[in-house]
Parts: structure tokens; sequence; C-alpha cells
């Protein structure tokens, strides 16, 4: 499941998840992510960090991960997307996580490699 | 909204009840209390919009109710009404933030004029006290949500570029291949160019000095130069770690941005360097500042370019007709850092030899606290 608020970037995510192949459903914001999440149960969840110029990506990861409403989908690994340097943490680790919040369990940044993107999400499906 | 609430403060019951009953024909409400003490605690409570306040009573006096009211709310008005009408006494109450003055006796009339002035009073000072408050969050906001806005079209076309590249779309032909390449290598640029004018214009809002705290140096660029290596050897350059790793100071410092300068000065003392070069990356102290050193042996800076590099989009390969795909900005933002941690960044360089980046930061003073 690709969750961003760019139609045009979901587009371009779903060719790469396809060409896998995978099945994609798409999001293009927290609250619709939220019914889709439970109705679907996707295995993995792209999360961008940023839609609308709010941080709303942090707060969803974080509920998905440990609020009741999401206790059947708590386990699904959630790999975080954003173009803003630094604030996924790719240089020195999740940054989020000193204030509390629970981590993705991987992150990547816009653009997105294909090949790196589906070597990330083939180590966390194994698990 | 409800009607202005007015908390009067007098030992005096004929003075409590002859006020409510002007204010409260007047629509406003009111609460009434007898000394000090208990003025005090409804000041708390209720946080009324004005205080009417004796000066002279038993316990607690007028003055005492007026400098306890400035820490509690300064924006609650307070207006004072005595007996013993000196203009010592009122300078007095003034001076302790009294809005005014009211001499005993005073008519009806009198009471509700100086009122009304005075919450008129308060009522700018809130609207001004809350437009300040709506312009800096504005002015927050506005460069996060400019940045988004221009970026998040940038990056769906980069990652457009990313499918086509892959041939996930079907296959492309070598030549329009490197035409893409090359128009994203550009889009590249630009993203760089958004988010380092993001930086500076942050740096500008002044946001650092809260984050600034006593930080390891030693620690910090060691992390730095292991995290830079790869890059580095790959380019053909030697980091060189010339240490203390055990520093017995520490630098007054934010150490994310921090972090964000010497990334730069590391970086380009790599690009700027011959291949086979070396980067020394040096620490030190010197009265009251630590003092880093990062020393290249890259191809160095003319004296004529010398005094322009830390100006916004100089770049010296540009006007040597290089091509490099920087923005032009790396060094004045870290001029920029440096500067709001109250230090200094200097540069020496000998053309065909190499250039030597000094990056000064206050100490921490005191004992260093080991972390």
């Amino acid at each position: 499941m690709v969750i961003d608020d760019d139609p045009d970037f979901v587009a371009a995510m779903t060719a790469i998840l396809r060409s896998a192949p995978y099945d994609v459903v798409a999001a293009d914001s927290a609250a619709e992510a939220k019914g889709k999440i439970l109705a679907e149960r996707p295995d993995l969840i792209l999360l961008d960090i940023m839609m609308d110029g709010l941080f709303d990506g942090f707060s969803l990861c974080h509920s998905i991960k440990t609020s009741k409403e999401f206790d059947a989908v708590k386990a699904t690994p959630i790999i975080f997307i954003s173009a803003v340097k630094n604030i996924a943490g790719s240089r020195f680790g999740f940054k989020g996580e000193e204030q509390g919040m629970i981590g993705p369990d991987d992150y990547i940044d816009k653009p997105v490699a294909p090949a790196d993107l589906l070597a990330r999400i083939e180590r966390l499906l194994k698990k | 909204m409800h009607e202005p609430l007015i908390l009067i403060i007098d030992d005096e019951e004929s003075m409590r009840d002859s006020c409510s009953q002007i204010l409260l024909k007047s629509r406003y409400r009111v609460e009434t209390v007898s000394d000090g003490t208990a003025g005090l605690l409804k000041i708390r409570d209720l946080r009324p919009d004005a205080v009417i306040v004796d000066l002279k009573m038993p316990g607690i006096s007028g003055f005492e109710v007026l400098e306890e009211l400035g820490r509690i709310d300064p924006r609650i008005v307070a207006i004072v009404v005595t007996g013993y009408a000196t203009v010592e006494s009122a300078v007095e109450a003034m001076k302790k933030g009294a809005f005014d003055f009211l001499p005993k006796p005073f008519t009806p009339e009198e009471l509700r004029m100086i009122l009304s002035r005075a919450l008129e009073h308060r009522r700018l000072a809130l609207e001004a006290e809350k437009l300040t408050r709506e312009k800096k969050l504005l002015e927050d906001n506005i460069i996060t949500m400019v940045s988004h806005q221009l970026r998040t079209p940038l990056v769906a076309i980069q990652q457009y570029f990313e499918v086509i590249l892959s041939d996930i779309a079907g296959r492309v032909e070598d030549e329009p291949k490197e035409m893409i390449r090359r128009a994203s290598e550009r889009l590249t640029g630009l993203l760089n160019l958004i988010n380092d004018w993001l930086d500076l214009a942050r740096i500008d809002q002044g946001r650092l000095l809260g984050k600034i705290k006593p930080l390891d140096p030693g620690k910090m660029m060691r992390k730095l130069v292991e995290f830079m290596t790869p890059a580095a050897k790959e380019a053909g350059v030697t980091l060189e770690w010339s240490g203390p790793d055990a520093p017995d100071f520490k630098a007054l410092g934010d150490e994310e941005t921090l972090e964000q300068v010497f990334i730069n000065l590391i970086s380009n003392a790599v690009a700027y360097n011959k291949p086979g070069g070396r980067v020394r990356i040096g620490l030190g102290e010197e009265s009251g500042f630590v003092v880093f050193e990062v020393q290249d042996s890259g191809i160095g800076i003319s004296k004529d370019h010398l005094p322009l590099i830390f100006d916004q989009f100089y770049q010296v390969s540009r006007s040597e007709g290089r091509k490099r795909k920087g923005s032009g900005l790396g060094l004045s933002i870290a001029k920029k850092i440096v500067e709001a941690h109250n230090g200094r960044i200097d540069v020496s360089s000998e053309p065909g030899t190499g250039s030597t980046f000094t990056v000064r930061i206050p100490k921490a003073r005191g004992e260093a606290e080991s972390t």
C-alpha cells in the first residue's frame, strides 16, 4: 500500500511495485489510509512522512504500531518515504524516536531508486 | 464572548457594594473579596479582565497585590483606589504596573470611564499579542509550506525518470536515456538549491539559539569522518583524523547544524582535491574557543577569490569555467551557522598546494561533563 498525497508520485511508485510484481493500493491522505489499511490488510506500507506540508506520516505510523484500533495490523512493516533531507534521519538514525515516537521498519529518500526499493521490500517481507 | 470580569479587592464593605452596583448596572461581571490574599487566589483562579484594588488594607497591601499580579499575568489591568490620595502613592502604584489611579471619593461616572479605558487598553494589548503570535506562526510555516510545494512536483518528475531509466515502463534507447539522466541531474541540482535555501532561511530565523548546548567535539568529528570516509575513498581521497579522540573540553553548539557545517567543508575538501590527495581533520582549543580545522591538499583558492567564497551563490569553479553541481550556498550556510554560534570561520589557501578552513566555536565553561 502506498500512502502519498501526490498522484504522480503514487503512479510512478505503482509502476515500480507492479514490475516486481506486487499488488498495489493507494491512499492520498492519512485519513483515507486509516480506513484502507483495515479493509485491505496490506503486507507492507510505504508511507510519505510529509503530506500537505504536515508531518502526519509520523503520527499515522505511531498509531498503526501502538493503538488499539490497528491492533489487527500492527505487525505490518512500514517504510517511510521522505523528500525532506535529514527528517527521515537517513544520516544517523530515526530522529523522531528521541521524542518517544515509534519509528518505521525502514526509510528511504525520494526520489526512490527502483532496485533499492524492491530490495528493501523483499527484505522486510521475508521477516 | 463573555462580559468583562472585574475583581474588586477592598476591605470596606460599603466600597465593595457600591462599586459592584455601579459595575453590574454597566453589565460587567463582578467578583468581590475583602483582602489581598483572597484577591490573589481569585486572580489565579478566575483570571479577571481587570482588578480594582484598594491600596490600604490590613494584611497584604495593594502594592503587594500589584506586584504579584504582574507575575501572575501582566495583561490583567489594575486600577488602584485609595483614600489617602498622594502623588507619591499614585506614582508608586503606576510604577508597579497599575493602569490608572482613582482617588476616593469618586463618582460612578469616573469609575465607569476609567474602567472602560483600562479594558480598551487590555483589548488592544491582547489583540496586538495575538497578531504577533499569528505572524510568527505564519512566518515559521510559510518556509516549510513553500519548500514542500516547490519540491513535491520536482520529486514526482524525478520519480518518473527513475521509472523510465530502469526500463520498467518499457525499454528505452541509450541516447534518450542519457538525456533523461542529465535532466534528472539538473533536477537534483534544483532540489539541492531549494534545500539549501530552506536551510539559509531557517538560520535567518534564529531558531538555532535555543538548541545550543555543550557537546563533545571529538566524538562529533570522529563520527563525521567515519560517515564521510566511503565517499572520499570513492573520489580517491584519504580522510585523516588527527584527533584528539577524547578532548578534555566541550564546544557550545547545536550538533545537527555543526555536522552540516563540517559535512560541507569536508565534501568541498574532497571535491576540490587532486587524485590521491588527502584531507586532514584536526581539533584543538585556543583562548575560549574550540578550533576545528579541515585542511586539504587540493587545487587551492587564488587570492582574488578568497574574500568572496563565503558569498551566496559564489562558486570558484564557475568563474574558472569548471562544472560543479553545488548550489553555491554551502559555504554561506556554513558561515551563517558558525556565526549564529558566536563563532567564526576563516580560510587560508595556497593555489596548487591546498586550503585550510578553520572554524572557531565558543568553549563550554566549567568542568567538561562526561557523556
